[in-house]
């Protein structure tokens, strides 16, 4: 109870934390927002051409370009949530030696400042999908669901993360090196059932659905967006589930570690 | 631990004990946790308070001194509450106000303003009662207009101002100070002063940790003099000052006990 006074005590500092870090990115740029939709727009084009015309057409998805760009983008928010979580207690390593708050509220504001990020790509992209198509499902009005869903999911892995990167600086660097084979072990730039093999070896789909926890967070929202369907009862009971676990079990790993924040950072 | 309730002001410092590790780097490697020890090479762990017991009461003025090393800082950062003992226990009660480094936490690209928010946040302000105040403290830092130019390009002087004027604006109960006031100019330091005594005098307690023995005696009654973590001498400054300085075989005739 104690500690959820501190948090709603604090509520204005964690507002102040994300609009100093999104101001600060802005700073002295012209473009603003736009530059983040840069990344995710050049690997974009960069997958179409290359299962578009070089190997012509693996992956069978109507406006393949769109399918890429949701799933990137989706997952770019969860990289960057975990790899800017992972350093944030020692980048305001005077914060934490100086004062007392939640210290919950540093990786909590990295991660909300990524939520704004791709929520503002989301705002442009619904335009291009609606262009696209012809129409919107209503099916995306589903889409701020899946969304917090996504958000609290990243939001308990930044907080293991930052608070193990903490008192042993390996974990950075191997989060870093474990994203990048997970990026293409996700089912982004294809559909689980069209990765090789998958029609002759039945477990192969099921396996990426699932096991990766990261697919059916990426998947329900390029499902309510793109495809402008409903995910389906298990998929959505796997994302709230999923949810609920991690966050459960990081802010609990989070507080008990918490305690020698100021001594080791 | 007991029970008791303390009154806003009160400082219970029981039995502490903290270590430190002292490292070149802070973090521990998996390494180390995987073979289930930490390396022996390094340097043994520091004592930093070594079984401290004491009880401050509000209203008092409590001047922490000891050599460079003697668990001062360690003192203040464990009565603040933002290291935790290893033994004993720490309690204080009502709203702690800290002023540990000067300019701590303060984003250098952002000016004085937008700082005041940041730092009146940190110790649990919210909007509507950091704008009922932000007016007093720009005035009391007396920085003019330069409280909305970038903090970076501010003298450590001007730091000082915008630091303690947070501070002093934040109606602390209990008062921690590190070696904070011995910056900035005469007027503004004797302004700070002025200011901790009027807090002091509406019962506000305030702990204070200096090399300056003259500011010690000018604004404590009592004198904790540590060494090596623990507690050498407790009691008025009229006798703690000599004390210390025969500690730091600095004493001068005048000051010599007799």
């Amino acid at each position: 109870m104690s500690t959820l006074r501190e948090f709603a005590r604090h509520r204005y500092l964690f507002d102040q934390m994300v609009r100093r870090e999104l101001r600060q990115k802005y700073k002295g740029s012209a473009l603003g927002v736009v530059w983040y939709l840069v990344n995710p727009l050049v690997l974009m084009f960069a997958y179409s051409v290359m299962f578009t015309y070089v190997l012509h057409r693996p992956f069978q998805v109507h406006d393949y370009a769109l399918f890429v760009l949701l799933g990137i983008v989706t997952w770019t928010f969860f990289q960057n949530a975990v790899t800017t979580a992972a350093t944030s207690l020692l980048d305001q390593g005077a914060l934490v030696r100086k004062a007392v708050f939640p210290r919950e509220t540093i990786p909590a504001a990295t991660v909300t400042v990524q939520l704004v990020i791709f929520v503002s790509i989301l705002v442009l992209i619904g335009p291009i999908v609606f262009v696209v198509h012809g129409s919107l499902s209503v099916w995306i009005l589903l889409l701020p669901f899946y969304v917090a869903l996504i958000y609290a999911f990243a939001l308990g892995v930044a907080l293991v993360v930052a608070v193990l990167h903490a008192y042993f600086r390996d974990v950075a660097p191997i989060v870093g090196a474990v994203l990048l084979p997970w990026f293409f072990i996700t089912p982004i730039f294809y559909r689980a059932q069209q990765f090789p093999g998958a029609t002759h070896h039945h477990w192969i789909e099921p396996l990426l659905r699932w096991a990766n926890p990261v697919a059916p967070y990426v998947d329900s929202i390029r499902e309510v967006v793109f495809y402008g369907q409903w995910p389906g009862a298990a998929e959505t009971a796997y994302v709230i589930g999923g949810a609920v676990l991690v966050l459960g079990v990081g802010g609990l790993l989070f507080r008990r570690m918490a305690g020698e924040l100021a001594v080791v950072v | 631990m007991s029970s008791e309730t303390l009154r806003p002001g009160e400082i219970v410092l029981e039995r502490a004990v903290r270590t430190f590790t002292v490292r070149a780097d802070r973090g521990r490697t998996l390494k180390e946790l995987m073979i289930g020890r930490r390396d022996p090479d390094g340097p043994p762990p520091v004592k930093a308070l070594n079984d401290v017991s004491l009880r401050i009461e509000p209203g008092e003025t409590v001047g922490i001194i000891g050599r460079n090393g003697a668990g001062k800082s360690s003192t203040l950062r464990v009565l603040a509450g933002i290291i935790p003992l290893q033994s004993g226990s720490v309690r204080c009660e009502g709203r702690i106000v800290s002023l540990l480094e000067v300019g701590a936490g303060f984003g250098r690209d952002f000016s004085g303003r937008e700082n005041i928010f940041l730092s009146c946040a940190l110790h649990g302000l919210g909007r509507t009662e950091i704008e009922d105040r932000i007016d007093a403290i720009i005035e009391f830092s007396e920085l003019g207009h330069f409280i909305d130019v970038p903090v970076r390009t501010y003298s450590s002087g001007m730091f000082v101002r915008l630091g303690f004027a947070i501070t002093a604006h934040l109606d602390a109960d209990i008062l921690l100070l590190d070696e904070v006031l011995a910056v900035g100019d005469e007027a503004f330091q004797l302004k700070c002063e002025r200011h901790v005594m009027a807090k002091v005098h509406d019962g506000a307690t305030l702990v204070l940790v200096s090399h300056d023995a003259d500011l010690v005696e000018r604004t404590c009654e009592r004198i904790v003099v540590l060494d090596g973590g623990a507690v050498v001498f407790d009691g008025p400054a009229a006798t703690g000052l000599p004390f210390y300085h025969e500690l730091m075989g600095t004493a001068t005739p005048a000051e010599a006990i007799p």
